[in-house]
């Protein structure tokens, strides 16, 4: 009986997956992707399930994967309707617009530029400034009632 | 002797006044301008039952068969509510000394002659003041205030002098305080009605103080705080401090440095509430309040509880005679004291402030004497005193009104044209206050002076006594000789005519004991009381009149702040004066001429103890007295007139003659800046002594505390950056760091 193979194989393409899922919830920002990596991550976790569940000729893992494809749809409800409000909220699906609800005294966190392509600024008419400029809170923005 | 009156009606008295109290706070703004409609119906009803009870305690008196007879029966009737406080079970001890130590505070009432007296005093002149202050207060934001705060002091009042015992009367004591405090500072939004209420409190504190440090004492050497006796858990008798087991009892009363000390700590206390020098200067601040109440509290019945208490412990008093004659020498000091700064005061209020203290002092004076004339002339000026001096605030309240707050006399002038109501009643209050036959004052002040002469010259009293056959004679013969025993105790501070009666021992088991102050008990002593008060009479004469020559006399002027409807106060603030003006002008007659209030007063409990009961004298108008005092009250009379009759209040003063006396006397003997110096100043330095520890150290030491927390937060702030990453990253090591761990446990 050599089936540690096929287990193998199960775990590896799981661990791929959480990989990837786990990757993607650390460095995209969009709240969209966000959600789906971490369904990755969860199908990650199913796939070793399977496999260890078939390894060992149980049906608890069988089950426990059943019973995790069920809670994710609740959850993806539920997470799909906070996106949809967080976007209304904030008119982005950038998880960093909510960076407002840190500690009251710490600064922002300012995303690095791309360096300057053009070094030289193309030069257009312009009219003579009238007025200042008002002062723009970045966080007063973000939290705006409507889009 | 326990169906004197229902016990029903004795606890309603009380009780009506405090259900006006709660109605009146309860339904204020529903009634809104008929807010005075609870109190003027609870206190009515309550005058209703006094002068029932009245009536009841006067029958049970008749009922002793003692008519005129100088050894009065005691009557009371007490009725227990129920037990306060009952600490120690005397009966499981068994130990007979901490039996009698067993502690029991039962909330009982009590009736007799002296609380049923000031019942009637109290709920009469509180309902007078309701209907007159329906006028004075009208349109006052704190209309509803008012009435509760005036039935709610009825209420407490009412339970002072009812209350059996010396813990209640604490109680009630700081109740009538309270309610003072409240009505002193009613318009509190005033910065000087808000201080001087805060004065009175204050000083009055120095009184209470002494008051509960007799309590104490009290306690100590009696073994109990009830005036009746009451019994114990194994049915024995436990003696009340004014009962009856103790009043016939000789040696009932410790006397000594003990009996002293109770004794000059119930003065001081007395003094603080009556206000007496030293401690008088809160009352001609007191009068920043609205003047219905000053005529209430301030000169009727609040100021007379010091009277009330030291007339309701009489026989403690009897057995240190040196305290008692301290009562006297502080009362006739204030007295003259009073008046001397009265005469230069040029606020209508302050100079009846200064006078109620004055008058105060007279009874104080009295009470001194020790005699039962003393301390039921005390009682008389009184009552008299409450209805001339309501009166004589009443209607400077009524010149006040009209005048549009203005109480300065010298900003008006021949006010008799305006409002001949209050000018004529105002008088009558003048003159019963001057003491002016026949009016009420004048019987009053005539019984005082009369006890203050019987200490200064006895043998000329002496005389009367011997008229009276003996009482020993025809009841039993329990004095062999049936005649009159003088003693010769004038050392140990005795009256000479110490006299047997039929209900106590023989003569030579009433010791009067000696005690500390013995010194000041010398005849003396107590001519120049009589001196001083015979010159009080004159100076009150004198600025009694003074006052009202300024006011009503003199050309007609009105401050600007009256405007164009200067006028006479509308009806229902002067019916109140007229009544108590017929009052004024009887009461004096009908109560002296009958010797009805003496001969009632003479069966309190309080002055049934042999050694009051001894003293006591027939009844006499004293002719030669009555003329000192008369010249003397028409001298002032006199020489106000001289000064101010007729003449323009703005114009020169008499004062111009005083020269540095003048000074003295308008500067109050400048208690007020003594008292600034000596105890505020040092109070206030000590005060910000403690305000800067209290900021800089304790507070510091708090604040350390809370900066603790605060620092330690700074560091781990950093990691509420409110990037979702950064927490899924954090997440991440921590799981990752977990299963490390794991891994290298499992590893070994």
């Amino acid at each position: 009986m050599t089936p540690a193979p096929l287990v193998l194989d199960g775990l590896v393409v799981g661990a791929i997956l959480f990989a990837l899922g786990l990757v993607g919830i650390l460095a995209r920002r969009n709240l969209i992707v966000m959600f789906l990596c971490a369904e990755l991550m969860l199908q990650g976790i199913s796939v070793s399930l399977v496999s260890w569940s078939r390894h060992h000729g149980d049906w608890g893992g069988h089950v426990l994967v059943i019973f995790v494809l069920t809670v994710a749809a609740c959850e993806a409800a539920v997470a799909l309707v906070f996106v949809l409000q967080a976007f209304a909220r904030t008119g982005r699906l950038d998880a960093a617009a909510w960076q407002s609800l840190r500690e009251s005294n710490l600064p922002r966190t300012v995303d690095h530029e791309l360096p300057a392509v053009d070094t030289v600024p193309p030069t257009f008419p312009r009219l003579t400034p009238a007025g200042v400029e008002p002062a723009v809170d970045e966080d007063a923005l973000l939290e705006r009632e409507h889009v | 002797m326990q169906d004197i009156a229902s016990p029903t009606l004795l606890v309603l008295v009380p009780l009506l006044p405090l259900v006006a109290a709660i109605l009146t706070v309860a339904l204020g703004r529903v009634l809104g301008p008929r807010a005075h409609l609870p109190a003027l119906a609870g206190i009515a009803a309550s005058l209703a039952i006094a002068i029932v009870l009245l009536q009841g305690v006067a029958r049970e008196q008749a009922k002793g068969g003692t008519g005129h007879d100088h050894a009065a029966k005691p009557v009371e009737m007490v009725t227990t509510l129920w037990q306060w406080a009952a600490i120690g079970d005397a009966a499981a001890s068994g130990d007979t000394a901490s039996a009698a130590k067993a502690f029991s505070i039962p909330v009982a009432l009590r009736l007799d002659p002296l609380t049923a007296t000031l019942f009637v005093i109290i709920t009469g002149v509180g309902l007078l003041v309701v209907i007159y202050s329906i006028g004075y207060m009208h349109g006052d934001p704190g209309y509803p205030r008012f009435f509760a705060l005036v039935a709610t002091f009825v209420f407490s009042m009412t339970m002072l002098v009812a209350a059996s015992n010396f813990l209640l009367v604490y109680v009630f004591w700081e109740a009538v305080g309270a309610c003072s405090y409240l009505l002193i500072g009613f318009w509190f939004a005033k910065p000087d009605a808000a201080k001087a209420a805060k004065k009175a409190f204050l000083v009055n504190r120095v009184g209470d103080f002494g008051l509960a440090v007799a309590t104490f004492l009290l306690w100590m050497t009696y073994g109990t705080l009830n005036f009746h006796d009451t019994l114990a858990a194994d049915g024995s008798t436990v003696p009340g401090i004014l009962g009856a087991a103790r009043l016939g009892d000789a040696a009932g009363y410790v006397g000594g440095a003990v009996g002293t000390a109770i004794c000059l700590l119930l003065l001081v206390a007395a003094c603080g509430k009556s206000a007496q020098v030293p401690l008088h200067v809160w009352l001609p601040d007191a009068m920043e309040g609205p003047t219905p109440a000053s005529s209430l509290i301030h000169a009727a019945t609040m100021v007379t509880a010091g009277i009330y208490l030291v007339a309701r412990t009489a026989p403690l008093f009897m057995a240190a005679p040196g305290a008692l004659t301290l009562v006297s020498i502080v009362g006739a000091t204030t007295a003259l004291m009073a008046a001397l700064i009265g005469t230069v005061q040029n606020d209508l209020k302050r100079v009846l402030a200064y006078s109620t203290i004055s008058q105060l002092g007279y009874m104080f004076a009295s009470l001194g004497t020790g005699t039962l004339l003393g301390f039921t002339a005390a009682i008389f000026h009184l009552v008299t005193h409450a209805f001339f001096k309501a009166l004589l605030f009443m209607g400077a309240g009524s010149v006040m009104h009209s005048m549009g707050g203005v109480i300065d006399m010298r900003r008006f002038g021949g006010l008799r044209r305006i409002m001949p109501i209050t000018a004529a009643t105002f008088l009558v209050g003048a003159l019963a206050l001057a003491g002016v036959a026949p009016f009420a004052g004048f019987f009053s002040k005539d019984e005082i002076l009369a006890a203050l002469h019987s200490r200064g010259w006895p043998a000329a009293h002496g005389e009367h006594h011997d008229a009276v056959p003996s009482l020993g004679g025809h009841a039993g013969g329990t004095d062999p000789t049936g005649m009159a025993v003088l003693r010769d105790t004038t050392a140990l501070g005795t009256p000479s005519w110490v006299r047997p009666a039929a209900h106590r021992r023989a003569p030579d088991a009433i010791s009067i004991p000696s005690g500390p102050l013995d010194g000041l008990n010398t005849p003396g002593t107590w001519r120049l009381l009589f001196w001083m008060s015979l010159v009080t009479a004159g100076l009150t004469a004198f600025y009694t009149f003074r006052a009202v020559f300024m006011t009503f006399t003199g050309p007609t002027r009105v401050p600007d702040e009256a405007g164009h409807h200067a006028h006479e106060s509308p009806p229902v603030m002067t019916v109140p004066l007229v009544v108590l003006a017929v009052a004024s002008a009887v009461s004096g007659w009908l109560l002296f001429r009958t010797h009805a209030l003496a001969s009632f007063l003479a069966s309190t409990p309080s002055f049934t103890a042999p050694a009051v009961s001894a003293t006591a004298t027939p009844p006499a108008f004293h002719w030669d007295l009555a003329i000192q005092g008369t010249l003397a009250a028409v001298v002032g009379i006199v020489v106000a007139a001289l000064g101010h009759l007729g003449r323009r209040s703005d114009g020169p003063q008499m004062e111009r003659f005083l020269g540095p006396l003048g000074t003295l006397f308008a500067n109050r003997f400048f208690f007020d800046q003594i008292y600034a110096a000596f105890v505020v100043r040092p109070l206030e330095v000590i005060a910000t002594l403690a305000a800067l520890i209290d900021r800089r150290v304790i507070d510091g030491l708090v604040d350390l505390v809370a900066r603790l927390p605060l620092g330690l937060g700074t560091v781990v702030r950093h990691l509420q950056s409110g990037l979702v990453q950064r927490y899924a990253l954090a997440g991440v090591i921590g799981t990752l760091l977990i299963v490390l761990a794991l891994v290298a446990r499992a590893m070994g």
